[in-house]
């Protein structure tokens, strides 16, 4: 070891699933960084040889939190196999399930995972907001934790009407959905949205939802935090202003590319807008720059993952994933590939969705002051503002056509390949799967949390939040929340991220490639 | 006051989100009510690794009683017996969940990866469940495992398992009321009942009208692949979430609370003999059963005929 360089372990909880990053040290500072991935799941090697609608029952399994959104990936998939479009209903039943998973996984991750750092008292004691962080954010008692636990549970009654429960419910089959709400039922789905919606504006926003649309760039932002006692006070209010004091705003750039396969398909007939026939666009940003998204720039490497060797980056379609654990040997240090698009390294998430969308007010905040961990998280906290007006509207629409169909009738899927891409709470998640004899021959998945937490590639370059991580400042190592922050700020899921690769299983826990 | 210690070994946190959707009292009135006390939950807690450490040390050394153990996710123990698929700083896991049962009082297996072993029961994963490898006895921690207080692992089996069932398996043991077991350790309070007991699909069932195809109105068992009449659970005495189940939106019911969960025949599908499922309801003999369903059939009501009565 070098004189003055301390290498650290560190173990990220309050993730989906658990993770390590190994740090090195210098002065205080974060000089490197190893994203390891701790579990290896297998799931991909369980598919081969399976039905070929298995992936509907087994791959909601890779993950309890967005269980709805592998569902709806394999359920894409197989749609493109059998070539059918689901008729209007199913889409807009789709969507409001994925929709309202995704509100919770907002909230939740926003206020349980992340801002639960806010009331660490080790790290945050000086912090003038620090006696308000604890009342509000200490986990099982800070006030607005005891909130976010119960209106997220409201919210995810929603997808249980839909698909009968939550999480890890089929619903969603090739070619539509197997049942419709009764009217009243769709009704009080709305009933329940809009709840949320009224709680959300007061006790997240501090305004209304329109009132936060308004705000189309950093110059806006500010205004509107200098607007009101209310904006200050409510959740992204008091965020800001914590994350500005703590240093949040300089913390985890990342790459600055961002990904979004987009999501979201509208229905034939709908008042909801979008663009390219979904609400939420594809797209590939270098900066602020949109590139259209081309989905054969994707390949996954896994030249430092525990996993066999040889070949280079492959596609989806002819990728494999054979466990190899080789512990400490080597310079393989996670089971988590390293997806890389056009080979670069790349961001997904809400912040990349924004960013690929133009948001006018994430492309200011991009374009002074870069990525960082107030950015990212500031997207994610709140993007629930784009999503619960066309929820209500696809409720509504839902309920006056009830007696239209729901299901295209498909009988047997073909023999062939067909991938599921989407936008998920996390980002851009891909299922690519290829059928023959209705068995399922080849089923490989790409998460959102591959695409943030990969490791190195073949030309050694660091993966997303491990590039963030560098600068890092770890006043106290033993405490080292502000690691927690940039890791968390991409909302990793590590139970989705093994499924296919996974959560790293050798050796020893300082893992310094050699 | 009770402690409790939340472990997650392989799985997807489901069983944590199910947890979180109960209500009356919710998760937090629960643990208010009961007085217990959560030392740590891997996606709630916020103490440091280090406090969290010195907590572990404390358990194991026997200076601070656990109460409740719980597992989520089942025990990985691949490759080749090693464990080394699921590490915590180069250390298998499995080697915690085994220091920290042999502490717990009482030792709760929350959902079928954590009771069976489900996902990754193969030869290289290795996952299994804490006291059963699918139906045998033994797991991980043997078949002659007793928690302190003198009871065998509580097998809260399902995929997830139901928030109502962890919520009351809560409560019996804060209240010191010991639960009958079946012989997978299920409790029989929630596991004495197949899942086909309060479906809205019953009337379907009684007079054999079928589903064959998604969408239609009529008895998942006969084609859909639907499990509810062989395997024991709540969802359909207890509704998920407040408000329904999958038999209810027309999705079959996959068995999960079944110890070979995942089974390896495709979902969607029944194995059948002229229309009669090779896996008949618990406990029919079939030659019984043929005629009764073949009358059954015959007599149907035109308001099943025509599927007019919703479900």
């Amino acid at each position: 070891m070098v004189r003055g360089i301390k290498e650290i372990n560190i173990p990220i909880n309050r993730a989906e699933g658990d993770l390590e990053v190994n740090v090195e040290v210098e002065e205080g500072v974060v000089r490197e960084a190893w994203s390891v991935g701790t579990l290896y799941r297998g799931f991909e090697a369980m598919m081969q040889g399976r039905g070929a609608l298995d992936g509907l029952v087994m791959t909601p399994r890779v993950c309890g939190i967005c269980s709805i959104t592998h569902l709806n990936a394999a359920a894409e998939a197989l749609d493109r196999i059998a070539g059918v479009t689901p008729p209007d209903n199913a889409c807009r039943l789709r969507n409001l399930a994925l929709m309202a998973e995704t509100v919770q996984s907002d909230v939740r991750q926003s206020v349980l995972m992340f801002m639960a750092d806010f009331a660490n008292s080790g790290a945050y004691g000086e912090h003038s907001l620090a006696a308000e962080a604890r009342a509000r954010f200490q986990p099982l008692e800070g006030r607005l934790a005891v909130e976010v636990i119960r209106e997220s549970k409201r919210l995810v009654q929603v997808i249980a009407i839909i698909g009968g429960q939550w999480p890890h419910t089929s619903f969603m089959v090739p070619g539509g959905v197997t049942a419709i709400p009764d009217v009243a039922k769709l009704l009080q789905s709305r009933i329940i949205v809009e709840g949320f919606r009224s709680w959300y504006e007061s006790a997240i926003l501090g305004c209304s939802i329109e009132r936060w649309q308004e705000i189309q760039s950093l110059a806006d932002l500010d205004a509107w935090l200098a607007e009101s006692e209310r904006h200050r006070e409510a959740t992204v209010g008091f965020f800001l202003r914590f994350c500005r004091e703590a240093g949040l705003d300089r913390l985890g750039r990342g790459p600055n590319r961002y990904l979004s396969y987009g999501n979201l398909p509208l229905p034939e007939e709908t008042a909801v807008q979008g663009s390219d026939g979904r609400l939420l666009p594809a797209g590939y940003a270098v900066a602020t720059t949109v590139l259209p998204f081309d989905p054969q720039q994707i390949s996954e490497d896994v030249s430092h993952s525990w996993y066999e060797q040889g070949g280079g980056p492959r596609h989806p379609y002819v990728g494999a994933t054979k466990p190899y654990a080789s512990g400490q040997s080597g310079r393989l240090y996670s089971w988590v590939k390293a997806p890389r698009y056009g080979g670069e390294v790349v961001e997904t998430g809400p912040l990349a969705e924004k960013v690929v969308a133009g948001d006018p007010l994430f492309v200011s905040l991009v374009e002074n002051g870069g990525p960082n961990v107030m950015v990212r998280q500031l997207a994610r906290l709140v993007r629930p503002a784009a999503l619960l007006a066309p929820m209500t509207r696809w409720l509504e629409e839902t309920a006056s056509h009830a007696g239209d169909s729901f299901y295209r009738s498909v009988s047997g899927i073909p023999d062939g390949s067909g991938a599921g891409l989407l936008q998920a709470a996390r980002g851009a998640l891909g299922h690519w799967v290829t059928v023959q004899d209705e068995k399922i021959v080849s089923y490989q998945i790409i998460t959102p949390t591959a695409w943030n937490g990969s490791p190195r590639d073949e030309k050694g370059r660091r993966g997303a939040w491990e590039e963030a991580l560098i600068g890092t400042p770890l006043p106290d190592v033993n405490n080292p929340v502000q690691a927690g922050h940039v890791i968390r700020s991409f909302d990793p899921c590590l139970v989705c991220a093994v499924h296919c690769l996974t959560r790293g299983g050798g050796g020893s826990g300082r893992r310094r490639p050699r | 006051m009770k402690t409790l210690y939340w472990f997650q070994g392989g799985g997807c946190g489901g069983d944590t989100y199910s947890l979180l959707s109960g209500e009356n009292p919710d998760f937090l009135g629960l643990l208010h009510s009961l007085d217990i006390s959560l030392l740590w939950h891997p996606s709630l807690s916020n103490i440091s690794p280090g406090e969290h450490e010195a907590l572990c040390q404390g358990i194991l050394s026997g200076e601070r009683p656990l109460d409740i153990l719980v597992l989520e996710g089942s025990v990985i123990c691949g490759p080749a017996g090693t464990g080394m698929f699921h590490t915590s700083d180069g250390h298998p896991r499995k080697e915690r969940i085994y220091a920290l049962a042999s502490r717990a009082a009482t030792v709760l297996a929350v959902g079928t990866c954590a009771c069976f072993g489900g996902f990754g029961v193969d030869d290289v994963v290795e996952s299994t469940g804490l006291q059963f490898l699918k139906k045998r006895r033994g797991g991980f921690l043997g078949p002659d495992f007793v928690a302190a207080s003198g009871q065998p692992v509580i097998n809260l089996a399902g995929c997830p398992c139901h928030h109502d069932v962890v919520a009351g398996a809560l409560m019996a043991v804060a209240a010191g009321i010991p639960l009958e077991l079946d012989k997978y350790q299920r409790p029989l309070e929630w596991y004495g009942t197949t899942v086909h007991q309060g479906c809205t699909r019953n009337e379907y069932h009684e007079y054999r009208v079928e589903e064959s195809d998604f969408g239609e109105m009529g008895c998942l068992f006969f084609h859909m692949g639907r499990a509810g009449p062989l395997v024991p659970g709540p969802c359909n005495k207890s509704l998920w979430n407040q408000q329904s189940s999958k038999t209810r939106m027309g999705v079959p019911c996959f068995g999960c609370t079944d110890p070979e969960f995942p089974r390896p025949n495709p979902f969607f599908q029944t194995p059948n003999i002229e229309g009669i499922p090779l896996a008949l309801p618990m406990g029919v003999n079939r030659a019984h059963y043929m005629v009764y369903k073949g009358m059954a059939a015959a007599a149907a009501p035109e308001h099943l005929r025509k599927r007019r009565s919703k479900v």
